[in-house]
């Protein structure tokens, strides 16, 4: 199945991605200060921080859409905006108008406009990669429906399905478990650990420390980054009191390494940049 | 059966249906991405834009189509600049033109008394002084916004779904929403001659708002569009006819009256069967 997915000529990298001195906002507004640190190639990094501290500029940076206003971003080893057709970014479901006609098919049937182009007709592959998108994400039994008929998690499935239908060696999610049903948010949790297997990099914002704890590396901001690290040296008391304020909210006496399905080896995690 | 098709036993009131009809075929066209992208007031804006144009047109004794080209085009820039210079949201700049471009209008008319009646017929127009030259040219536009906005269907698309997603899809939305605006001109300057400018806007909007209500795909909602589009020309027509009301407001006003009818059928439909569902709970 990992053979659907066309390129992995960056499995080999340290990083997926490497910030220097990165300063990123809008005109004069400053989203996030001046930070450096790097996010793990092969591995689930969650984005944890306050409301407004960054987190969705962070991603629109990495993939791309926005250009920083100093310092350096460098994505799969080059400039985001060249690395686009190895990166899939699943927008915060609220930013999708519910209104337009189209159906769940057609939704994730776009995932492959970047191969596709203007006029030519979906190949095998891709009707191949929207169904297995599709039966991953549960949906299959919804693809004629309307996008407006769905509940908030079947549409953020809608959302991911399209994701991972679209060719990646990168997946940005922004804040996909936010508000959902059990199912959904599970559903969704499961593919983002299954990415990996196929050599791909996952990273998505979110407000949940539990699942930034449950994830291999934790980038976590408040106007900049604060720490950046495997989940047990970076939720600590201390970062959490200096990013929100108030400590670890709940359970912070345990802010150490819960149970374990981490992975420990970023610590002696080399800066070699190879092939 | 006489009554509906007796007036078009006349050729003005043939050549009327055809010009009616191909304007009704581009703006549902363009109208649904117009609706999709909730660009409606610019829609509106951009219908009482090419006036002054056309006015200019008239007393330059130009061809109209050149001075509402021309008009539209200075509308799309002056837009533009007021986004892009300031702070202030779209709408603004938007409704600074929308006025501008219609007292301008209005004022270059006012300077010539003989073209008094001038005005009535740009906002309304002439759809029974349609000639067969107007419907060449009608046709020829019509079959361009077609083979345009079905090349352009997936960056179309993408846009409407998101701006962002669209341009992580290599849909490059900034020249897709220009091929829109050009689109947008493109069905409304086809169009003005036959409806008028005033009334291109309810071709433009009413058959794709009806068309939204019931369609799953946007080519549906084309396809539907278009029928509404084209019932509401050929009622409006034979209405205006026997009741001996202008044409072109007649036809325009079909598509708004058939919206809320297909509203009010919908939402009925809707309570009927929330109904038949709670009384099927009931007796189980």
């Amino acid at each position: 199945m990992s053979d659907l997915h066309s390129h992995h000529d960056h499995s080999g990298a340290a990083e997926a991605v490497l910030a220097e001195e990165l300063v990123l906002g809008h005109n004069s507004h400053i989203a996030v200060h001046a930070s450096s640190f790097f996010i793990p190639a092969g591995k689930v990094t969650t984005v944890i921080g306050p409301n407004g501290s960054g987190k969705s500029t962070l991603l629109h940076a990495i993939a791309g859409l926005i250009s920083p206003l100093s310092g350096s971003l460098r994505v799969l080893d080059a400039q985001p905006q060249t690395r686009r057709e190895h990166i899939s970014y699943v927008l915060q479901n609220t930013t999708v108008p519910v209104g337009t006609p189209i159906t769940v098919a057609e939704t994730v049937m776009m995932g492959r406009y970047p191969g596709l182009g203007l006029m030519r007709r979906p190949s095998k592959l891709d009707r191949a990669r929207v169904s297995e998108a599709m039966e991953k994400l549960r949906i299959t039994d919804l693809a004629k429906r309307h996008l407006g008929e769905l509940s908030g998690g079947q549409r953020q499935r809608v959302y991911v399905a399209q994701g991972i239908a679209q060719d990646h060696d990168l997946l940005l999610l922004d804040e996909p478990l936010t508000g959902l049903d059990i199912g959904s948010a599970q559903t969704i949790d499961e593919i983002i650990h299954q990415e990996p297997e196929g050599g791909c990099t996952v990273i998505l914002t979110t407000h949940d420390l539990d699942e930034a704890r449950a994830s291999d590396f934790v980038v976590l901001l408040a106007g900049r980054v604060i720490a950046a690290g495997p989940p047990a040296a970076v939720l600590t008391n201390e970062h959490l009191l200096t990013a929100y304020g108030l400590g670890g909210l709940h359970r912070s006496e345990d802010a150490e390494p819960t149970t374990d399905h981490h992975h420990h080896d970023h610590s002696d995690h080399d800066h070699q940049h190879g092939h | 059966m006489d009554w509906w098709i007796e007036p078009f036993t006349l050729g003005f009131e043939q050549r009327a249906l055809i010009g009616g009809a191909l304007a009704g075929l581009m703006s549902s066209i363009v109208g649904t991405w117009l609706v999709l992208r909730g660009m409606s007031f610019f829609g509106d804006a951009f219908v009482h834009g090419v006036v002054p144009g056309i006015a200019a047109a008239v007393v330059l004794e130009i061809n109209p189509v050149i001075g509402a080209a021309v008009a539209a085009l200075v509308m799309v820039l002056l837009i533009e600049v007021v986004n892009r210079q300031t702070s202030l949201t779209e709408d603004t700049g938007i409704g600074l033109l929308f006025v501008g471009m219609l007292a301008l209008g209005v004022v270059i008319i006012s300077r010539l008394s003989t073209f008094s009646g001038s005005l009535t017929t740009i906002l309304f127009g002439d759809a029974l002084g349609v000639t067969t030259n107007d419907l060449w040219a009608q046709g020829i536009l019509a079959l361009a916004i077609i083979i345009v906005t079905t090349a352009l269907y997936r960056p179309l698309l993408a846009l409407s779904f998101n701006r962002d997603k669209a341009e992580l899809l290599g849909m490059r939305p900034k020249a897709t929403h220009a091929a829109l605006l050009i689109l947008i001109a493109a069905a409304v300057i086809g169009s003005f001659q036959s409806v008028g400018t005033l009334l291109v806007f309810g071709l433009l909007v009413g058959p794709p708002a009806a068309a939204a209500l019931l369609a799953r795909t946007v080519p549906r909602m084309m396809l539907i569009s278009a029928g509404i589009a084209l019932v509401s020309v050929w009622l409006g027509l034979t209405l205006s006819y026997h009741l001996g009301t202008a044409g072109s407001a007649t036809m325009a006003l079909m598509p708004i009256i058939i919206f809320f009818l297909v509203l009010t059928i919908v939402r009925l439909r809707l309570v009927f069967a929330k109904r038949t569902a709670v009384e099927r709970a009931e007796y189980v």
